[in-house]
């Protein structure tokens, strides 16, 4: 909204100026006229653009000027012979050239507005515009088109590739969470996402319950419905962010939602949308051998009445057609053959339709929007849906000629009656899980069928009869809202306030079905959630020209921010009835438990910009804080930022026809943290009573009294330099930041007498460089071609740990024997597991048995970080025809991967096969005496002597013994692929990848044409994401995806596939 | 300007105001910081128990060493193909849980939990600490709790300090002084209490005798004249007693929704050889009516061999063990009575060997229901069975492997310090024929305490499952 009234002040000042300069050049053009070009220039509203410089490019040195009229018209007299090109330009406009042929031509010409030009005003923090070239730091501002015409479900996905620095992860196939990361891991221990804030509301981006949840629910901001989205702004770093405090350590995503201002008439606005997703990412599955063990499988019960039919693996007889009873055939033999996609097809096309109308006006006190928008999303697991329905309201109201008033709405309500199955959803509900254990003889379509029977009775249920039958839920009902009143004191004085707030229920409820296998009875469990934060506000701004050289905008505030957070748990552990799905349904005692907490920061900040001729800036905020997190004695902490921006190709007049702009910057800032609240006093937990008699135990988890708050300062340093009429567009940025005294809850040995005690320490470095580069390698009247590409490289060490150094690793997470650490000395993020035990020529050590041997001194295999991050962007303009698509690298950086460990286990992966016959270089071996007790005797044909029998899968561990000689002891196949399986070095990835992240083809329809029928304006596009790899290095998975959206990153266990999206889109004005 | 110092000012003013009010906005109010010893003594018995029979430490692990159960799937615990994350509930809850709620009863003020309290936390974190260095040998002991990186201590100096600490235990503990709540093994029964602690010394003392043979008698010549006596009938035995869900039995909850265990076919094979009338409690018969007899599964199988002998004909173990209120039994009558003819036929006390050998095993006999006196007699007439005074080890040894059945831990330690039986590694074990001598050390220790680690590991032989610990001797 101020960039609006920015734009409608500064079209003002450019009919001032316009005015002095036509009565200037009146007096200064004329000459012998030979040729007349008359017309006038228009921006995309068909509103005529007054100032733009209109020459008449010539053999001369000099072109011949003019500039456009308040109305857009414009006027050149020239001696020059036609035909000849005009060249328009005007700050914020894309140059455009046209040729004139003859005299007396009328001209109307259509600038298109450029959103990357320099003079642009941006938001930054507390929402203040600034003109761009006034900022002593990196922001990237990301307009409504860039967001609303992909259609991502989650808000945070459509930002991939687009912004340089930002790394984002998607965690669990289509309808899952998402994290977002700028700059790197600042926070050894802490949420190291940026602060959400949506016209200067803070919102919660949580992602509750994310260790026990069977789920990966969905990240709160994906609540926001980007189709209401004016601008999103990312303040990288703490520079930019130093003013919001505590939570702005990582970085701030502004949010500026659409308003009525300026609205002529009635707006109404009408998007509608439908988008198509598949499984993009499933692990390449084997298809000759079956379920089994040692080629031997008969089904009686499925667990473990036949010959290895409890077997949950893939190591059974050869899918060639032999009969063998199966789970269907009711004992009958029936062909025994392969099924290549019976995982492929319990997985459907998930589809999305998104509806939304909004309508907007405005007169001279007025000013509304009002949306409302529906998305329903039905997963690509059979039986998931997600229904969010998103009514917002944005007003203002000219009280009196000094006074504004408004508020604004956001009211979403998100529905999902069933949400797809993680890996930590077990047995019950995993779907992953089941289906790299899954038979590959398995006909799906029998399961479909019939959700009562299964292929395995051991371990697990029907999956038609997981998904139908054993579901999650999830409600949030939220409301993010303020009220704001603006007050003019005084010329250039005015008065901000504003009461904000964000509030939420979310509610899940968890049902197992009566006779699901390993839960016999069942179980029933609902979880609520209530999230609150208010913030109240009230700034001062003062903003005047001190003198002709000077400006000064200054800025003071106050603000109180109460969070709290409420958590209630019920479990009918065993369910009395069937089918009966409530707490009092119950074999057994509820288990219950409930958490409430509340913080209060008190702050008051300034900041001021002081600018000097329009090309020399100095920027200085401060805040303090005072957090009822910390003990008494350090709840008052302050930090300053102090940043500087000077335009070297205005101050000493360097433009020229090559240079167009050149600017330095840098800034040196200090942000503090608090506490989460609690974190002071050791406490003891009650547990569920002992046959009357209470328990209280130890919660493991020694808290600290003398907590001080955390602190991280950064420096950073940037270019920014713009040749060729903005032809060539380049961001140079360098940051160096270090966080300190983290607050950190440090994993330790249980013999200290807590698992984790929470300290002070640590330090972390991160520095790296980001780069963006805009080209406009063709540009002429009708066609054009932009070109975005960013490069962002994050070098993190880890310095200190605790200021004892007794502590040389903090545990971030863990999953399949694999550690993430922060270790001293190195990058954050190191994979530590068990490796290979090795001799000193590096050879892997075997044992007499022939298996490899495990060292039991763990190593980090690797780290999560990357080395790099890259996009590239290309935009294909012709006429009202956009083509645009986009390509992300991740380059470098480990993952560990349970899915590949796991599929080599049960023998179900295409990887498994080698050595698994002699067709796939399997060697024959025989057991004497058919004993399979007794040592295999390798063979060099297929025969053996006469009565034994003869297997093909023998396979030799690259390997040596511990004497040093080679490893010759024959092992099968199926002991091979199992070998490693506590070895994790085995299943250690490069997470190397480029993706065709996204396609998209848009066409606007002709103004002149959709006039006639009523309408404003109308767009037609099509997108599609996620399309395929360019390049990738780990097998079976998407290496992008994650667990959850903390910092235990890569690790990967049996996530869901990604998908890609096929989506269209229409937009109508009215 | 001036207005602005104003506001400073009177923002300054209400925040030391507003302090008061920050820091009641930070008291937790969903746990204490206060605790009762009466809740923390049923919670330290209530998770021993669990600990103690549970799967992790239990029938996922040392009871398939000592080959008293035996995997019929994922048999890799059973082929000793684990890792060293597979040991560290032992660790992290006797550390963290047991020992830390026992030091806060011991670190209590005397108005806050008086001695008997104090007698009884002490009683049980030495339990604790012998579970913990019985199962990985060298482990911190004298610096828990005080520092993040605490030392190992040498299994010594545990054993040692143990034998103190219980002495001291013992003296605190009184049966004329105040009364203890929330004891609910034995019912703030303090004499029992005190046969508990002499009890525990008798077992702590054997552990030692083969290596510090003096100062093992002297311990048990302290423990069996100790005026408050040893446990003396199954009625004090140490046991826990589970009621229903959420509160039933480990094992018993395990089997309500998984079948991975049965009877080991080493044990079921010894109890026909010796007509051992315990049979019938410690299996079922198959659920293939058609077998009709006792039939263990072997150790050590790969799955596909294991799962092969047959879910329908194994024999799981006995219905005695996997109801909901089955007992998690933790110090028995009948190990005082074997101990008792260890200390004999060692010499470290007068007695008669052969007649406290014989009736451990009607006290085992009477634990499991079996009271038949022309049974026992029958039974103890075997020559297979007789005391063999010229090698206690074997006679002790084999009958105390049958009598702890279930209690995975301490059968798993007995095993190992009198090597009978003789037990041989599954076919498709992976230790070179070798049977687990010891648990790995969580693999965290390695990331969170790796000097202390590293000096453990140097004083005591690698971090290897065949590592033999201090009081192991061949």
């Amino acid at each position: 909204m101020n960039m609006q009234r920015i734009s409608t002040i500064s079209k003002y000042i450019r009919k001032v100026c316009l005015a002095v300069l036509l009565l200037l050049l009146e007096h200064g053009v004329y000459a012998q006229t030979v040729s007349v070009v008359n017309g006038e220039v228009r921006d995309a509203q068909q509103q005529g653009i007054p100032g733009v410089t209109v020459a008449l490019r010539t053999s001369a040195t000099t072109a011949i000027v003019t500039v456009s009229d308040i109305n857009g018209k414009f006027s050149l007299n020239t001696d020059q012979s036609l035909p000849a090109t005009v060249v328009f330009n005007m700050v914020g406009f894309n140059t455009k050239e046209v040729k004139v042929k003859r005299s007396g031509e009328q001209l109307i010409v259509t600038l298109e507005e450029n959103i990357s030009q320099l003079d642009e005003v941006v938001v930054t923090a507390l929402g203040i515009s600034r003109e761009r070239k006034s900022l002593g730091y990196t922001t990237q501002e990301l307009k409504s088109r860039d967001l609303s015409n992909n259609k991502e479900s989650n808000l945070l996905n459509g930002l991939s590739g687009k912004v340089a620095g930002v790394r984002i992860t998607n965690s669990q196939g289509d309808m899952g969470s998402s994290r977002i990361v700028i700059r790197g891991e600042t926070s050894i221990a802490g949420n190291n996402q940026p602060l959400f804030i949506v016209d200067g509301i803070p919102v919660d981006n949580s992602q509750l319950n994310v260790g026990g949840a069977t789920r990966d629910f969905r990240n709160a901001v994906a609540d926001l419905n980007s189709e209401d989205i004016e601008s999103l702004s990312i303040l990288k770093g703490p520079n930019a962010a130093a003013l919001y405090g505590s939570r702005a350590a990582h970085g701030v995503i502004l949010i500026t939602t659409k308003t009525g201002k300026g609205q002529k008439g009635l707006g109404i606005s009408v998007n509608s949308g439908v988008s198509f997703a598949t499984v993009a990412t499933l692990p390449k599955f084997q298809n000759v051998f079956g379920q089994g063990s040692n080629g031997k499988f008969s089904y009686v019960d499925g667990k473990g009445g036949g010959v290895n039919d409890g077997v949950d693996e893939s190591w059974g007889p050869e899918m060639d057609g032999r009969l063998i009873p199966q789970f269907f055939s009711n004992g009958e033999a029936v062909p025994f053959v392969a099924h290549p996609d019976n995982v492929k097809d319990f997985f459907k096309t998930g589809v999305t339709y998104d509806n939304g109308i909004s309508i907007a006006g405005s007169d001279e006190k007025h000013d509304f929007r009002l949306g409302i928008n529906n998305q329903t999303q039905k997963g690509t697991v059979p039986n998931t849906e997600i229904k969010k329905n998103n009514f917002t309201l944005n007003t203002n109201y000219q009280l009196t000629k000094n006074i504004k008033i408004g508020a604004t709405a956001n009211y979403v309500v998100t529905d999902a009656p069933n949400l797809p199955g993680g890996p930590s959803g077990g047995r019950a509900a995993g779907v992953m899980l089941q289906f790299l254990w899954f038979g590959r003889q398995v006909d799906i379509n029998e399961l479909k069928n019939n959700r009562d029977v299964n292929w395995n009775n051991s371990y697990y249920s029907n999956p038609y009869w997981n998904t139908y039958y054993n579901t999650t839920s999830q409600k949030r009902n939220r409301l993010i809202g303020d009220i704001h009143l603006e007050a003019k004191l005084a010329p250039g004085l005015d008065l901000r306030l504003r009461s904000g707030t964000d509030y939420y229920n979310d509610r899940r409820k968890y049902k197992i079905k009566y006779g699901t296998s390993g839960t016999p009875y069942g179980s029933y469990a609902e979880d609520a959630y209530t999230i609150n934060e208010n913030n109240t506000e009230a700034i001062l701004h003062y903003n005047r020209n001190l003198s002709n050289d000077f400006t000064l905008d200054a800025l003071a505030g106050f603000n109180v921010r109460n969070r709290t957070y409420e958590n209630n748990y019920q479990k009918a552990p065993r369910l009395a009835v069937p089918d009966l799905y409530t707490l009092t349904n119950s074999r057994d005692a509820l288990t219950s438990s409930n958490s409430y907490s509340k913080l209060r920061v008190y702050s008051g900040f300034a900041s001021a910009q002081l600018g000097y001729r329009g090309y020399a800036y100095l920027n200085i905020t401060a805040r303090n804080d005072w957090s009822s997190t910390l003990p008494r004695s350090n709840r008052s902490y302050f930090y300053p930022s102090v940043s500087a921006s000077f335009v070297l190709s205005e101050a000493f007049n360097w433009k020229n026809e090559v240079l167009d702009f050149l600017k330095i910057r840098g800034g040196w800032s200090e942000v503090g943290s608090d506490a989460d609240p609690y974190q002071l006093a050791t406490v003891y937990d009650f547990q569920t009573a002992y046959d009357g008699n209470p328990i209280q135990t130890s919660s493991k988890k020694k808290l600290n009294p003398d907590l001080k708050p955390e602190t991280t300062r950064s420096t950073e340093l940037g270019l920014e330099l713009s040749v060729w009429r903005n032809r060539i567009h380049l961001d140079l940025g360098y940051y160096n930041t270090n966080s300190f005294n983290q607050i950190l809850e440090i994993k330790t040995s249980a013999s200290s007498g807590y698992t984790s005690q929470l300290l002070n320490a640590g330090k972390i470095n991160n520095h790296g460089v980001e780069v963006q580069l805009g080209l406009v390698p063709v540009q002429n009247g009708k066609f054009k071609w932009n070109v975005n590409l960013n490069y962002a490289k994050n070098n993190s060490e880890v310095k200190v740990l605790d200021y004892a150094g007794q502590i040389q690793n903090y545990t971030i997470g863990s999953s399949g024997g694999v550690e993430v650490l922060a270790s001293v000395g190195q990058a954050y993020g190191a994979l530590y597991g068990t490796a290979y035990l090795r001799d000193d020529n590096g050879n892997i050590v075997v044992g007499a048995n022939g298996l490899p041997k495990a060292d039991p001194q763990k190593r980090v295999l690797g780290h999560y970080t990357p080395n790099w991050l890259g996009g590239i962007s290309n935009t294909l303009t012709y006429k009202n025809i956009e083509l645009s698509f986009l390509i992300d690298a991740n380059v470098g950086g480990k993952i560990f991967s349970g899915t590949n460990r796991t599929g080599n286990y049960t023998g179900v992966l295409a990887q498994t096969m080698q050595g698994r016959d002699a067709e796939h270089g399997g060697l024959f071996y025989y057991y004497p005496g058919n004993s399979s007790s007794a040592s295999k005797t390798v063979i060099s044909g297929s025969t053996a002597p006469s009565g034994e029998t003869v297997y093909e899968d023998g396979m030799i561990f690259n390997g040596a013994y511990a004497d040093g000689t080679a490893n010759s002891t024959v092992i099968s196949a199926q002991e091979y692929y199992k070998a490693s399986y506590n070895i994790s070095e085995a299943y250690i990835y490069s997470a190397t990848y480029v993706k065709f992240r996204e396609i998209k083809l848009s066409y606007t329809f002709n103004s002149n044409l959709i006039k006639k029928i009523g309408l404003q304006a109308a767009s037609l596009s099509a997108v599609g994401r996620n399309l395929f790899f360019i390049y990738k290095d780990a097998p079976n998975i998407d290496p992008e995806t994650a667990f959850n959206t903390g910092n235990a990153q890569g690790l990967e266990s049996l996530s869901l596939p990604t998908v890609r999206t096929i989506g269209f889109n229409l937009n109508l004005k009215f | 300007m001036l207005k602005n110092i104003f506001i400073l000012f009177l923002f300054a003013t209400l925040f030391t105001a507003c302090n008061d009010q920050l820091d009641k906005i930070n008291e937790n109010p969903n746990a204490t910081e206060h605790p009762l010893p009466a809740y923390l003594l049923t919670g330290s018995e209530k998770q021993g128990a669990d600990l103690y029979w549970g799967s992790e430490s239990n029938f996922n692990s040392s009871l398939l060493f000592v080959q008293q159960w035996a995997k019929i799937q994922y048999t890799e615990p059973d082929r000793y193909d684990v890792s060293n994350t597979d040991f560290t509930s032992l660790w992290n809850t006797g550390y963290a849980t047991l020992i830390t709620d026992l030091n806060t009863i011991l670190n209590f003020t005397d108005e806050e939990a008086n001695s008997n309290y104090k007698g009884v936390a002490l009683a049980l974190r030495s339990w604790v600490f012998q579970l913990l260095t019985d199962a990985y040998g060298d482990v911190p002991y004298s610096e828990v709790g005080q520092n993040t990186t605490p030392a190992y201590d040498t299994q010594r100096e545990v054993y040692l300090g143990l034998l103190s600490d219980l002495a001291e235990a013992q003296s605190l503990l009184s049966t004329s002084g105040d009364a203890i709540d929330g004891d609910v093994v034995y019912d703030g029964d303090i004499a029992k209490w005190k046969k508990f602690v002499n009890s525990l010394r008798l077992r702590i003392a054997l552990r030692i005798a083969d290596r510090e043979p003096e100062l093992a008698e002297e311990a048990i010549v302290a423990a069996t004249t100790d005026d408050a006596g040893l446990i003396s009938s199954n009625t004090e035995i140490f046991q826990f007693i589970y009621t229903s869900s959420p509160q039933q039995n480990p094992a018993s909850a395990w089997f309500e929704t998984r079948d991975d265990y049965r009877i080991s076919k080493t044990l079921v094979d010894k109890l026909y050889e010796l007509s051992d009338p315990r049979l019938p409690v410690y299996a079922q018969l198959p659920s293939d009516e058609t077998v009709n007899e006792y039939v263990g599964a072997a150790n050590g199988l790969s799955t596909s061999e294991a799962n092969s002998q047959g879910f329908a004909k194994t024999s799981k173990p006995g219905t005695y063990f996997l109801t909901s209120e089955s007992p998690a039994v933790i110090f028995s009558y009948s190990e005082v009575l074997f101990a008792l003819a260890e200390a004999t036929a060692r010499g470290y006390i007068t007695g008669d060997a052969e007649q406290l050998y014989n009736d451990a095993i009607v006290a085992s006999f009477t634990q499991f229901g079996i009271t038949d006196a022309t049974v026992v007699a029958a039974y103890l007439a075997q020559s297979l069975v007789k005391y063999d005074a010229s090698n206690y080890k074997k006679s002790i040894g084999t009958q105390k492997w049958i009598a702890f059945y279930g209690q995975g831990l301490d059968a798993f330690t007995e095993w190992r310090r009198l090597d009978y039986p003789v037990l041989i590694a599954g076919p498709s074990t992976v230790l070179d024929g070798e049977i687990p001598s010891r648990f790995f050390y969580p693999g965290t220790e390695q990331s969170l305490n790796g000097i202390s680690y590293q000096a453990a590991v140097a004083n005591q032989g690698t971090d290897l499952l065949t590592t033999k610990l201090w009081f192991d001797i061949e």
